[in-house]
């Protein structure tokens, strides 16, 4: 088993906090010398991936991230800097032909912030309240002041879902989000089968600890590009953050268009579109109905493959979760996937306006979508262009993704089906862009040591 | 045998490029120069070949040295290296370069030794010919169909899903009529112009989904 020093890995790259309220400040570093003088500082409070014993969960965590522009501006030697992987020094904005993000998702539209090139950091609060999230911010906004070393640019608020009195996991469009993040070697969490990669016998294990954390073999036996020397990239890892802004009133009508068209009805459409039922019962585990037994159940909720179902008729080839974790779909045990794999972090944003209240695309309301993996080249921007943006892998021409494609009115979408008549074949056309880019980019998230040797300047690549 | 994969052909050419050390740029810099503003869509001239599934153009000074404890060698001259793909035979694709691309085929392989240009299509074969080493393990993932017959089919495909969306729920008389026109449509549509599956000239109300 392989044993990772979780004190010295960043909490949000070992974990989903799970806390309901987060702020994320987009940092502009000052100085070198007072950037490192607020690191320093931060270091006390950074939130590692220590587990919590009971009754000591803490409040409210705090993480940072690093865009390229930042490790520049912090000082870096030149030979550490030239180091890291050309995907991250060129950031998001520059891969945006790659990635797709083109149109209306393209750079000229993101929000203004993300348009110029100031945001060297990403300093991510999660909180269980309201107040811890004010106490904490105000924590760093004295720090930052004290020392001089950033300056925000902008905070965005992410708090998730109410749904009668308690705090889900729901996003606007109505689905339950958040299952099966990967497993992986070292990371100390309960078993749940359906998260990792697929052996012979068709059992689930962890994948290797260095398709997520830098400094460890990936599923390859190699090692992923990472920064010179050796320590600053060890126990780190990448970071994505794109924010997500969603069309909700489009995405309702559409749905509400076409259930009325489709004879399994409005919801099962909108189970077809992602794979799972809205209450987030996976198709292929119940294709006729939602099962809140089964949603409930971590040996069941994510326990399932495609191999019974090559034709895509209890959950479409094309359904977001069979694209973007394909599991069995390929063959080979997953061999074809489990270098594919990312792991994924996010809140909400905006008001939550429940079913059948006016809604309208303009409001300000879509999901903070991060992503953390070793390669942002052969995880997440291999999703994103082959899975998400196109559909030859899963065996659908040019189709994208229903919710995340940058469809532009012209997006179709196929609902394998049956002979049986609430199971019928049905087509979607004419697809709107449900979901669209705002911006974003792509981070470091340093372990703690190369926290501290970055805050002492101590970065030697020799 | 190698060379031949279901109907398509997979041609691997190395022509060697002249050496000619009085000249102040050398044959290898002018024709790197020459491919790399070559249009690589429409325009490109394999798109007037249009039996080409893919072609490729690589100007190749030497082998790498890539350490110990490979040996170090190098190649005889640099070489052109010609590599595509296509529906027919050799003798055929190779006339319809000479003929149909000529201008082209005259500044790409003007820059080799020994090449005797297009004007003697017959003597331009038999130098091709010559040039050529065996593709050996090459496949084709085009199901034994054409370039044309493929790119026909996606517009069929994309047509037809276009009408199932439009026509879902239709009753079944009505779907069977509408049908029949669709299928008069298709067949009355003209062929794909060289080069593409013109999607672009599709009028935008009619443009499948792609």
């Amino acid at each position: 088993m392989t044993k990772i020093d979780v004190s010295d890995i960043q909490g949000f790259a070992l974990k989903g906090y799970n806390f309901p309220h987060a702020r994320y400040l987009l940092l502009e570093l000052g100085e070198a010398q007072a950037a490192r003088a607020f690191l320093l500082k931060l270091l006390d409070v950074i939130t590692t991936g220590e587990r919590w014993d009971v009754n000591k969960k803490p409040m409210s965590t705090v993480n940072i991230a690093f865009a390229y522009r930042g490790l520049i501006q912090l000082g870096l030697p030149l030979a550490s800097l030239l180091s890291f992987p050309l995907e991250f020094q060129q950031g998001m904005r520059a891969r945006s032909d790659i990635l797709g993000d083109t149109g209306k998702n393209g750079p000229q539209n993101w929000d203004i912030v993300w348009r110029g090139s100031h945001v060297h950091a990403w300093l991510g609060v999660n909180a269980r309240s309201p107040g811890a999230l004010e106490d904490c911010c105000s924590d760093m906004m004295r720090l930052i002041a004290e020392t001089r070393g950033a300056r925000v640019l902008e905070t965005q608020d992410a708090c998730a879902i109410s749904v009668g009195g308690k705090f889900s996991t729901q996003e606007h469009f109505g689905y339950t989000d958040g299952f099966g993040n990967p497993d992986f070697k070292g990371a100390e969490r309960g078993y749940v089968p359906g998260q990792g990669k697929l052996d012979e016998l068709g059992n689930w294990q962890p994948l290797a600890t260095g398709e997520f954390l830098l400094g460890y073999a990936d599923e390859a036996g190699e090692l992923a590009a990472a920064p010179i020397p050796h320590l600053l990239g060890r126990n780190g890892t990448f970071m994505v953050y794109r924010k997500l802004h969603q069309n909700v009133a489009a995405y309702r009508s559409y749905l509400d268009e076409k259930g009325a068209q489709y004879a399994g009805g409005k919801e099962k459409l909108a189970a077809k579109f992602v794979g799972r039922w809205r209450d987030g019962t996976p198709l292929e585990l119940s294709p006729d109905q939602p099962d809140a037994a089964i949603v409930a159940d971590d040996d069941q909720n994510t326990n399932f493959t495609y191999g019974d179902d090559p034709a895509g008729t209890r959950c479409p080839l094309g359904a977001h979760i069979r694209r973007v974790h394909p599991r069995d779909s390929f063959g080979f045990n997953g061999g074809l996937v489990n270098r594919r794999r990312i792991m994924r972090r996010g809140l909400p944003y905006g008001e939550y306006i429940p079913e059948g209240q006016p809604v309208k695309d303009s409001d300000d309301r879509g999901i903070i979508f991060m992503v953390l993996n070793a390669s942002i080249f052969r995880q997440f921007e291999f999703v994103q262009q082959q899975w998400i943006e196109y559909g030859n892998d899963a065996h659908q021409g040019n189709d994208k993704d229903l919710l995340l494609g940058n469809h532009e009115g012209r997006g179709k979408f196929v609902v394998q089906g049956t002979t049986d008549p609430k199971n019928p074949p049905f087509i979607c056309g004419g697809l709107p862009n449900f979901v669209e880019l705002r911006g974003g980019d792509y981070f470091f998230m340093p372990s703690l040591t190369a926290l501290a040797m970055m805050a002492t300047n101590s970065v030697d690549p020799r | 045998m190698g060379n031949v994969s279901g109907n398509t052909y997979g041609l691997t050419i190395l022509s060697p490029i002249i050496e000619d050390n009085s000249l102040e740029i050398c044959h290898s810099m002018e024709l790197r120069w020459y491919l790399s503003r070559l249009p690589r869509d429409q325009g490109s001239p394999f798109a007037q070949l249009s039996s080409t599934y893919l072609a490729r153009l690589v100007v190749m000074d030497d082998v790498v040295f890539v350490g110990l404890p490979a040996c170090e060698e190098h190649l005889k001259s640099r070489y052109l290296v010609f590599e595509t793909n296509f529906d027919g035979d050799l003798d055929t694709y190779l006339r319809r370069m000479a003929t149909e691309t000529r201008e082209f085929v005259d500044a790409v392989w003007g820059h080799c030794a020994g090449f005797p240009g297009t004007g003697d299509v017959g003597a331009f074969v038999s130098y091709m010919k010559k040039c050529q080493v065996e593709t050996t393990f090459f496949f084709a993932d085009v199901n034994d169909g054409s370039v044309e017959s493929t790119l026909e089919a996606l517009r069929t495909q994309s047509e037809l899903a276009h009408f199932m969306e439009k026509h879902q729920g239709t009753p079944a008389a009505e779907l069977q009529r509408e049908f029949g026109r669709f299928l008069e449509r298709l067949r009355k549509t003209p062929s794909l112009p060289r080069g593409g599956d013109g999607s672009q000239d599709i009028p935008q109300e009619r443009r499948p989904h792609d």
